[in-house]
């Protein structure tokens, strides 16, 4: 056993594992941690697995089996069940790169049982023990390339330690390779160039040291330019040399950065062309290690650099940089800020602190406003990475009082949304402002602040777009024959603007709901949204049904009853009617609409529909889904009899938990917002109702709805959206509203004795800290912003335990041996190779749904009126919670 | 010549389009496809073909073997992205074509049609590198969003990307689905692109893919049944020998990226339907090495780090 010190002592922590058994409860048993190793059984031709631990005890034994036991998690676990010990054995190791090294191993001897049991003599006549290297000499060229491509498995260790060990072998084989070239021998430089790919084929780390140094790699990657498998000898010396350009922006002076920069474009190059069809995943893992490492490196230095960062913000503050070299300036900004992404997640969150302080977001203000669309690209996907980092930093800089700046970019972002540039942008502005205003984030004051400047100032200017681009509108001026500015304006707004509009009304709705309540019935908004019914674009038909559909999934009476009174469903019926029996997109949604309302008893709805649209409807009436409709309409009325639908009283009272600062709103709005907390100044007295405790949070709102069984109302009678008007605008003429009126003012003192207890359930909500795990691990998943997937193989468990895209460090792992023994379900479960690819996939949908899942608990804690439903997903979601 | 069978043309010698002409062609792509049908009705003959997973010169040996796309009428079973290396190329040539002949191509979406799943497996990298911003793959994710769910082949045979869902039993529960979302966790249209039929499953079972089903024989047999249909056909696992029928024939499963992950050394099948619904399975191997470029994955020619 004398190769396992050796290759033990080589990489000592890629060996390192932790070695589970599964007991009879069904649970993993931690036996300990060592360092695992493959070596011949004592006395014997087999190979085994050794686990010795630091004082070289045997932790496991296991001799290899040439059957398909063995399961690859994650990349960093190996499980099979052992005929042996008669259970479940589990390898956790710390680095991936060891749990892939061992896992080919496993795989190669596996392959060589297989093989040897087939021809038994030819396998042991090669080499079996390899000694030393052969010298390199044209010669022996057949010789190496025999030595690097017919090993066994241990020889292949052996091999990697000889050529680590001989200092001059590679140098020499790359001098060989120069001096081929030189006398233009093709075979000599095809028999290179294929020796080169077995060592890189080997997967050392210490190998990929060495040949990637700024010494070897440019001849490296010249011998790779003869493959013999490629028709036409390559050119990527040339073109490395002749068409990359370095940019330097700045001045880089320090070599160690000027080299680590190289290397990780040429290791890129390496992997992603000249070597992409020949790399297995092991491979390009060790690969993109190498150059998320070598990006760590170089952002560390030169942030460390304050010289450096200094004299590039002076640059970009200047008025006298030319503004072509300002441009790239910016482009090196969103280079480094994006590459920042390897540092860990305390660093990176640092780096862009310090980034604020030196006025970044004034220089991406400025990017904004250029003519440079592809500058106001970079500037919006530098955005997006601080938002994926922590949307506090852009939150405090837009809230911020001293200068008009912060509210500057709030305007631009928001005109950035309507703007058209083009080709050049597609959502990125929705995205930003998305995540400007997501109440899940925990953190108030600010988020709260943002989201009231943005329903105040520019709410309405979006809502005004739609507007001035719907037919009904500039009908009249239509009819009139040539257009006025209107006319213009619609023709100018494109589509996919309207659409992002609507998506982002949909997220608020979502969102703040009792903003957007008021919002809606104050200023019609929802009627105006469903001007979008008229457009030609049967896309942002649909789209105003689904946000139409939206609102109703807040289950507001309210909003249901605005609806009602203003026969808001008509456009819908009426579209689907003109649809006909055409079975589209439109014609699910409407659909849908009309199950989910039959589904959730909305019954002031259903009597509505019914009583006024049973003429049209009528004619579909064989959709089943028509039929039950009508047939919910039928027990309804026999249920209620006369005496009209049940009222849910007040399907938020629970969450009336935040004061408002407005001390009319109080007795206005019959229940608080949570968005209305400007009040985060911790002086104001605050209601905070205990939080219902759920274990699954996303079924909280909407299970109390279902059940609640309240008194009538008479939705005639029910006018009372004025309520919702906030003091100053509101208007003298509502006689109708004062039961309404009254009942909110009972609501709050039955509420009343609630408020004296408020810092029993708000002091545990402090306490979680904003940018805990879970929650970035929800904004690394969930968003849809560019967020670097990992280096390419990462898999969706890694997301889970290490959120920060690429952050390999060692927390991380740890915290895969923390997470292993709940995916232990899928181990038992697969059986063939595609099994593994699905396996790797299967850990992806999971652990996005754990990730909503935690942050539906965390929302619990947060913000209690939050609809509990992933950002992404759609009002279904909401639907599906309940 | 239109600018649409240029870029077709260009789309075939696997180089991708500007960004400008993507969004372009999404947008029309948009419009056929929100007037399609969750369960799209098929004529007979078409050709079935299962996941590509951006093999894209495997997909020309696909249209060797099965012709080309106006004269042959193909239903896809989706999965067109992620793995492979061309999944851009690979996408945008199936959406062009189907911008070009709506009715001579129908894509239906498969699990990897979807922003969570692309932003794992490759997709989403792909677009980064090949055009230095997210945007195509944001134009793309956001088609995925429109594809329709499931098709069904005078009114015989039902295709699907995965397989059935215990909430659905008719094909019409289908139709009360809003597909324009990403694919969610759970749910009728989670399952109709996730679920697997298994062997020794007796009713359903929990997949071990952690969404969708595993369904057993008497599931498919209720479903077929009562939905008056001769078999389901999807696509959604590896099979080594290309196609692979479960059930006594109830369920087929086609597989259409030969030697998957440039790797896995299986062939690959497309199902030839003719208008009498006769099958013919014809099996093809991966495109031989010489026919296929350089990886088309040049990094950008400039670098500040």
């Amino acid at each position: 056993m004398g190769g396992q010190e050796k290759s033990s002592s080589n990489s000592n922590s890629m060996q390192r594992v932790k070695v589970y058994q599964l007991n009879d409860d069904g649970k993993w048993d931690d036996h300990g941690t060592g360092h695992v190793t493959v070596d011949y059984l004592e006395r014997s031709e087999d190979l085994g697995i050794f686990v010795f631990d630091e004082d070289n005890e045997t932790l496991l034994l296991h001799r290899i089996s040439s059957e398909d036991i063995y399961r690859k998690q994650e990349d960093s676990i190996i499980s099979w069940r052992d005929p042996e010990y008669a259970t479940e054995l589990a390898l956790s190791f710390q680095e991936t790169s060891g749990c892939s090294y061992i896992w080919d191993h496993i795989c190669n001897v596996q392959r060589n049982m297989h093989f040897s049991s087939l021809n038994n003599n030819t396998f042991h006549s090669v080499n079996s023990e390899l000694r030393e290297l052969p010298p390199v000499e044209l010669s022996t060229l057949p010789l190496i390339h025999k030595t690097v491509y017919e090993g066994r498995v241990t020889d292949k260790m052996q091999l990697i330690d000889l050529i680590l060990n001989d200092q001059e072998f590679l140098r020499k084989l790359m001098h060989l390779f120069r001096l081929c070239e030189d006398l233009e021998h093709l075979s000599d430089l095809q028999m290179i160039c294929r020796i080169v790919k077995g060592i890189i084929l080997l997967n050392s780390p210490q190998i990929f040291e060495k040949i990637f140094g700024d010494e070897l790699i440019m001849d490296i990657i010249g011998s790779l330019e003869y493959d013999p498998e490629v028709p036409h000898v390559q050119q990527h010396r040339n073109f490395l040399k002749e068409h990359v350009v370095f940019k330097e922006a700045i001045p880089i002076r320090d070599p160690i950065v000027l080299s680590k920069i190289h290397q990780t474009y040429r290791v890129g190059y390496l992997k992603d062309v000249v070597l992409a069809r020949m790399l297995d995943d092991t491979i390009i893992a060790n690969l993109n290690s190498i150059i998320h490492s070598n990006n760590a490196i170089v952002v560390s230095l030169l942030k460390d650099d304050s010289t450096f960062i200094q004299e590039l913000f002076e640059r970009l503050d200047n008025p006298a940089t030319p503004s072509e070299s300002k441009k790239n300036l910016v482009y090196f900004l969103h280079d480094f800020c994006s590459l920042s992404k390897s540092l860990q997640m305390v660093q990176q969150l640092r780096l862009f602190r310090d980034l604020v302080g030196v006025g970044i977001f004034k220089i991406i203000a400025d990017a904004l406003q250029s003519d440079d669309n592809r500058l106001i690209l970079t500037g919006t996907d530098i955005i997006i990475l601080f938002m994926n980092q922590d949307p506090n930093l852009l939150r405090s800089y837009v809230v911020r009082p001293d200068d008009g700046d912060g509210a500057k970019l709030l305007g631009l972002l928001v005109k950035g949304m309507v703007t058209d540039f083009g080709d050049d942008m597609h959502c990125q502005f929705l995205e930003i402002l998305r995540s400007l205003l997501d109440s899940y984030t925990l953190s108030g004051g600010q988020r709260d602040s943002v989201i009231e400047i943005f329903y105040e100032k520019h709410l309405g200017q979006l809502i005004d777009v739609i507007v001035a681009s719907c037919p009904s509108v500039t009908s009249h001026s239509l009819r009139n024959e040539m257009g006025s500015g209107r006319v213009k304006n619609q023709q100018r707004t494109k589509p996919e603007i309207l659409s992002n509009i609507c998506e982002l009304l949909c997220f608020c709705v979502l969102h703040h709901p009792y903003r957007i309540k008021c919002n809606f019935l104050l200023n019609n908004v929802a009627d105006k949204v469903l001007l979008l019914m008229q457009r030609r674009e049967k896309y942002l038909v649909v789209a105003a049904v689904r946000f139409f559909r939206t609102i109703l999934s807040r289950h507001d009476e309210h909003i249901i009853s605005h609806i009602v009174r203003n026969n808001l469903l008509k456009p819908i019926v009426d579209a689907f009617v003109r649809n006909g029996d055409r079975y589209n997109l439109l014609n699910s949604v409407v659909l849908e609409l009309l199950e989910y309302i039959r589904k959730e008893n909305l019954k002031l709805l259903l009597k509505y529909i019914v009583d006024s649209f049973w003429n049209e409807l009528v004619k579909f009436e064989h959709l089943p889904c028509i039929q039950s409709f009508k047939v919910k309409y039928e027990q309804c009325l026999e249920n209620g009899g006369t005496r009209g639908p049940i009222n849910v009283s007040d399907p938020r009272k629970r969450i009336d938990e935040r004061a408002l600062e407005k001390e009319e709103e109080d007795y206005f709005n019959e229940d608080s917002d949570e968005e209305d907390t400007a009040s985060a100044s911790a002086s104001q007295s605050r209601k905070v109702q205990p939080q219902p405790v759920l274990s699954n949070g996303v079924s909280a709102s909407h299970q109390s709805i279902s059940r609640r069984t309240g008194g009538l109302v008479d939705y005639d009678d029910d006018e009372d959206d004025e309520d919702y008007r906030p003091p100053p605008r509101r208007q003298k003429d509502n006689p109708d509203d004062e039961e309404a009126t009254m009942d909110s003012i009972r609501l709050k003192r039955k509420l009343a004795p609630k408020d004296k207890e408020p810092d029993i359930s708000k002091r545990p909500r402090l306490n979680k800290n904003p940018k805990s795990k879970d929650n970035s691990v929800f904004a690394a998943l969930c968003s849809t912003l560019s967020q670097a997937v990992l280096p390419s193989k990462k898999t969706a468990s890694n997301m889970h335990s290490s959120p920060q895209a690429g952050d390999a460090d060692k927390n991380a792992h740890e915290q895969n041996h923390e997470d292993f023994a709940p995916t232990r379900g899928s181990s038992d479960s697969s059986s063939s190779d595609d099994e593994t690819h699905k396996e790797k996939e299967s850990a992806s949908p999971r652990s996005c749904s754990e990730c909503v899942q935690s942050t539906s608990d965390n929302r619990q804690l947060g913000s209690e009126d939050t609809p509990l439903v992933q950002p992404k997903s759609s009002p279904e979601m909401a639907v599906n919670g309940s | 010549m239109s600018d649409l069978d240029k870029q077709i043309e260009q789309l075939k010698r696997c180089e991708p389009l500007k960004e400008s002409e993507v969004k372009a062609l999404c947008l029309k792509a948009m419009e056929i496809l929100v007037e399609e049908s969750n369960v799209q009705r098929v004529d007979a003959p078409v050709t079935i073909c299962g996941d590509i997973h951006g093999q894209f010169y495997d997909m020309k040996e696909l249209f060797k073997v099965g012709g080309d796309c106006p004269k042959t009428n193909y239903l896809f079973l989706g999965d067109f992205v992620d793995r492979g290396f061309y999944s851009v190329e690979t996408f945008l040539l199936l959406l062009a074509l189907k911008v070009r002949y709506p009715d001579r191509i129908t894509l239906i979406r498969g699990n990897h049609e979807s922003r969570q799943i692309t932003q794992v497996y490759g997709f989403y990298d792909e677009c980064l590198r090949k055009y230095g911003s997210a945007n195509v793959w944001r134009y793309c994710t956001d088609i995925f969003d429109y594809l329709s769910l499931s098709a069904l082949i005078e009114n015989k045979i039902f295709s699907v990307h995965g397989g059935l869902s215990p909430t659905i039993n008719t094909l019409d529960q289908i139709r009360t689905i809003d597909r324009k979302q990403e694919v969610p966790h759970d749910g009728a249209m989670c399952d109709l692109l996730w679920s697997d039929p298994e062997d020794i499953v007796d009713g359903w079972g929990l997949s071990p893919r952690g969404a969708g089903f595993l369904f057993g024989g008497s599931v498919v047999t209720n479903f077929n049944h009562s939905n008056n249909i001769d078999y389901i056909c999807r696509a959604h696992q590896l099979v080594m020998e290309g196609y692979k029928w479960m059930f006594n024939e109830q369920i087929v499963t086609v597989w259409s990226a030969p030697n998957y992950c440039y790797r896995c050394g299986n062939v690959a099948a497309i199902l030839e339907l003719d208008e009498n619904l006769d099958k013919r399975f014809r099996v093809f191997d991966a495109a031989p090495q010489e026919s296929r470029g350089t990886p088309a994955k040049k990094p950008a020619p400039d670098y500040f780090l």
